[in-house]
């Protein structure tokens, strides 16, 4: 294959880089060694960036669990009371404590009595808002729509009472004429 | 290392057989910087010491093993330009890396022809850069560059033709040839 003029201009100017790169080229022992030497040195177990994302992970993980938790616990005493029964027959009760005043004051510790009373003060609350709730089923059981009278029709007995066995024979009494004043 | 002594001694010649062309092709890839040229050559060779590079036969081992070196450098050069964008580098560092490996006798030594010759170079996108690079300075065929430059060898020609047409303008600027002028018409019959 004729190499056109430019093309071997080309490769002349080629060839004198390759002689420049030539003499800058080194020596294959030394290269070769070096990388001998990089595959024999023991690995890292890890590195410095994995470890670092693996931490940052580990401390997202545990800030979301604490996080969930903490709101789990200050919505708790709305969750008890949501749901209550809804029968009406139901009264709060009131809560008393098991021991008396006088000997939690000498036996418990001080912290032990803050939370007593943050538990009565608690059960107090709940019984409050239960009582609220009840008062607030019994409004909505009793209520009646407006439009209430425009869903009632004429034939709304017939439709809503079961026939008696006489009522045919007693409704025709009613048109017969009466026997016993003739 | 994962390769066995005997597959080690048979590629440690072939390999110092072609160091000094992959030390070439190495430069054309890292834009003629000697130290990061040493540097991707030092990572091939512990590739292959690795065996996360293996030479399976498909190709000659000379394309197999330059195709290594390019992806290699491709990689590294990557790895730079993150390191400096998190060292938040100002721009003008990141661009184009000055070759710090030049001596002053090399480059005082290196004649005005082959400076410009070199800036011609450097003015090409790096496909066609590479097309030539392969096919004047490693006198590979057109499918030997294709299967370097992991592309068809229609690719391959194309790259190579526009990388000449690009490289004769650049030097027709210059004004340098061996005192022929660039700004001739293309032979037709060429290659």
């Amino acid at each position: 294959m004729e190499l056109a003029g430019e093309e071997k201009q080309i490769r002349a100017l080629f060839s004198e880089l390759r002689f420049a790169d030539e003499l800058a080229t080194p020596s294959f022992t030394a290269v070769w060694y070096r990388a001998q030497s990089r595959a024999l040195r023991p690995q890292r177990a890890f590195n410095l960036s994995f470890v670092a994302a693996t931490a940052l992970l580990v401390c997202a993980l545990v800030g979301l669990g604490l996080w969930s938790r903490y709101l789990s616990q200050t919505r708790q005493p709305n969750i008890a009371v949501s749901s209550p029964p809804l029968t009406p027959t139901i009264t709060p009760t009131p809560v008393v404590p098991k021991s008396t005043p006088h000997e939690l004051s000498v036996t418990l510790h001080p912290n032990a009595k803050r939370s007593i009373k943050l538990a009565a003060r608690r059960d107090a609350e709940q019984n409050a808002l239960a009582s609220a709730e009840i008062n607030n089923a019994k409004a909505i059981s009793s209520w009646q729509s407006p439009t209430d009278s425009l869903m009632r029709s004429p034939g709304e007995q017939v439709l809503t009472t079961l026939p008696q066995l006489n009522d045919a024979a007693t409704q025709l009494k009613s048109f017969l004429p009466d026997r016993d004043k003739k | 290392m994962n390769m066995d002594p005997m597959e080690i001694s048979e590629l440690t010649a072939e390999l110092e057989r072609l160091h000094g062309a992959s030390f070439g092709w190495a430069m054309s890839c890292c834009r003629r910087d000697p130290t990061e040229a040493e540097e991707v050559l030092q990572t091939v060779y512990l590739k292959i010491l690795e065996g996360k590079a293996r030479y399976r036969g498909e190709s000659s081992l000379k394309t197999w093993l330059f195709a290594v070196i390019r992806k290699t450098a491709a990689t590294e050069y990557r790895r730079t330009l993150l390191r400096r964008l998190r060292l938040t580098a100002a721009p003008e560092q990141i661009n184009e890396p000055v070759a710090t490996g030049e001596s002053p006798t090399t480059s005082f030594e290196k004649s005005e022809v082959q400076t410009q010759f070199q800036n011609a170079l450097k003015t090409l996108p790096k496909r066609q850069r590479e097309a030539l690079h392969l096919v004047f300075y490693e006198d590979l065929s057109l499918r030997e560059t294709a299967d370097v430059m992991g592309v068809s060898i229609g690719s391959a020609r194309q790259h190579y033709e526009r990388g000449k047409k690009r490289l004769r303008e650049s030097l027709g600027q210059m004004e340098i040839g061996y005192g022929i002028s660039w700004r001739g018409k293309a032979n037709p019959s060429a290659v």
